[in-house]
């Protein structure tokens, strides 16, 4: 079960940890030696990037994502958008165990098994089980809405009375040589403590937004639509609610009491990213990968009974 | 939120408070094993020992916590795995030479073996982790040499194999453990003994060094046919030793490259039964091996072998 972390590097070559490995073993001095690959082609590693300083590199000075205009009745203040909020994960490739090369999927007839290219494709709606009804894409195109670059303000309402329920992703909002009309918006929404509501349309879809201020620029963050979010009650996944005994909400409130503080996100930190680039960097200086089951709730007896015997066989 | 016992949730609650050091670790290693053994852990559920319900992880936890026990009995001397990885039940088969992929913590003896004709690598037990791959390996019995790595063909402890035929039962195997036991004391010899975790008992003495297995074997020889000759039943001569109603005091088992069950080794016996160490005085009718078992072996209060390495003895 050992090194399942993954046997080749990307371009097909064997890793240094299971050659390490067999060099190491000296145990069987007859036994078997390692099954050469086959491999296609043989690059030789140049670098390898490894995400670690995406933070510097992509931030928002990046590229903008959409460039249009907020537009308030008659004002219109010309505004770029870039991605405020980053996807960290990591994206593994899918590799032939054998070789070692990257695998690719296609789009293949469910019928004959044969691969469609994309021009002899359309789509369907299933209306039931093997039915479809057939758009082509002239007709799905007339239906979408026209994207025409505003960010359409309606109304202003009090930030605070958002509910963080229906917010999506954010972008910053950043002036399109509107650094005027940009700096006021932002220093009256500031002191109304107002955040605008509106829509804007992103590729083919419309979307409900809200503006507001934050450190001092716009940021503007895209609503989930209402039907797309489910009420607790409506869902029947909450039993009835008793009315708790005096005495225990006074001591449930004294605990909450005592346990209120200030939010800070520093306080969770993501472990799981953290670990996955442990494990890459660790590969990458040539450590053997120990693949570890997880199994939480054994581990802590059985990390419990370690912890006992390594402490006893320390004081032996 | 279920909050009924005051106290309880007090010290639950308490943000100045310290959590308990296990949960504590637990967070910071990531709930994961790794930073307290080097083994891969797997298929931890799998139920070996079927009629007790007793899986993997039960088997590792027992083996964690003798390991104060058995790791000094087990230091260097070579290891032969009956390893059961379909369980009690299941086909079981004795391992000798370390099998391929035995990790680099496990330590090895090479020795040249004239039976097999080639060059044995024997696993060597001399760390907890060892001792954890072992159990991993649904080795649930550990058998190990009469003579340790130091000096291999000189054997450093002394083994009466006492075993019963039926219709006798381990109420007679302990009256001529008493014999034997007799018998060495009128020598001056004070002989250390165990339950075999089977049918019958191991009586054992530390020796000093520099003696052959022949010499030890010839002792061992005379004093079974000194009990044969005094007691009824007991057979001293191996012809002898499958006659219904008799019970054999084997000598055989003090040759080179023999083994005996290990002190704290599990059997592979539906009740998980232990080769138990007793004290002679605890050693008396009604007892049965059963007794002795995976569940109650570790909350005994008494280590009888404790001194053993200490009392090296001459034979005579």
């Amino acid at each position: 079960m050992r090194n399942h972390g993954g046997k080749f590097l990307t371009n097909g070559r064997k890793s240094v940890d299971t050659l390490r490995e067999n060099k190491k073993k000296g145990i069987t001095g007859s036994g078997k030696k390692p099954v050469p690959v086959k491999k296609p082609e043989i690059k030789k590693v140049k670098e390898v990037h490894i995400p670690l300083d995406r933070e510097e590199t992509k931030a928002a000075s990046g590229r903008p994502f959409w460039s249009g205009s907020i537009t308030i009745g008659l004002v219109n203040v010309p505004v770029r958008l870039h991605t405020m909020v980053r996807d960290r994960s990591f994206s593994f490739r899918l590799l032939h165990r054998e070789d070692g090369q990257p695998l690719k999927y296609d789009r293949v007839c469910t019928r004959d098994g044969r691969v469609v290219p994309w021009k002899d494709t359309v789509k369907g709606y299933e209306i039931r089980k093997g039915e479809f009804l057939v758009f082509e894409p002239d007709e799905l195109k007339a239906i979408m809405p026209e994207s025409d670059r505003k960010i359409r303000i309606d109304r202003f309402v009090y930030y605070l009375s958002l509910d963080p329920m229906y917010f999506d992703s954010s972008y910053i909002l950043v002036p399109d040589r509107s650094e005027e009309a940009y700096g006021l918006l932002v220093a009256a929404m500031q002191d109304l403590g107002r955040a605008a509501a509106g829509t804007i349309t992103l590729r083919t879809k419309e979307y409900p937004v809200v503006v507001h201020v934050y450190d001092g620029a716009l940021v503007l963050t895209t609503l989930h639509h209402a039907d797309e979010v489910t009420q607790p009650h409506a869902s029947f996944l909450i039993p009835p609610i008793t009315v708790p005994k005096e005495k225990e909400l006074i001591l449930a409130k004294r605990i909450i009491t005592d346990l209120t503080g200030d939010f800070s996100i520093n306080d969770y930190p993501d472990r799981y990213h953290e670990a996955i680039l442990d494990l890459i960097n660790k590969k990458l200086a040539g450590e053997k990968i120990v693949y570890q089951e997880s199994h939480p709730e054994e581990a802590k007896e059985l990390m419990q009974a370690l912890q006992e015997t390594i402490a006893t066989l320390a004081r032996k | 939120m279920l909050i009924h016992h005051p106290f309880q949730s007090e010290i639950l609650f308490d943000p100045h408070r310290q959590l308990p050091v296990m949960a504590g670790n637990l967070e910071s290693r990531g709930g994961t094993l790794r930073n307290l053994t080097r083994v891969s852990l797997t298929r931890l559920d799998k139920v070996l020992y079927p009629a007790a319900g007793i899986t993997k992880q039960d088997v590792l936890m027992y083996y964690i916590r003798v390991a104060p026990f058995l790791l000094p009995f087990l230091y260097n001397r070579p290891v032969t795995m009956h390893r059961f990885p379909d369980g009690v039940g299941g086909e079981g088969f004795f391992e000798k030479d370390a099998p391929a992929g035995t990790p680099d913590y496990v330590e090895i003896f090479n020795h040249w073996s004239e039976t097999a004709e080639r060059e044995v690598h024997f696993v060597l037990c001399n760390n907890l982790d060892s001792l954890i791959w072992i159990a991993n390996l649904a080795s649930l019995e550990i058998h190990s040499t009469l003579s340790t790595t130091s000096a291999y063909n000189s054997p450093d402890l002394l083994l009466f194999d006492i075993d019963p035929e039926p219709p006798l039962t381990f109420d007679d195997v302990i009256e001529v453990a008493h014999v034997v036991k007799d018998h060495l004391k009128t020598r001056g010899i004070r002989p250390f003994v165990k339950t075999s975790g089977k049918k019958g008992v191991h009586i054992v003495v530390p020796l000093v060094a520099g003696y052959t297995f022949s010499e030890v074997r010839d002792f061992v020889h005379g004093i079974g046919k000194d009990v044969a000759r005094d007691t009824r039943r007991v057979v001293s001569e191996f012809p002898r030793s499958r006659d219904k109603g008799t019970i054999f005091i084997d000598y055989l088992q003090n040759a080179h490259g023999k083994t005996m069950v290990a002190p704290y080794s599990l059997r592979a016996t539906p009740g998980a039964t232990v080769s138990t160490p007793v004290h002679w005085e605890e050693l008396h009718k009604g007892i049965r091996p059963e007794d002795f078992n995976i569940k109650t072996v570790l909350s005994r209060d008494e280590e009888p072998w404790r001194e053993i390495f200490d009392k090296r003895q001459k034979i005579r």
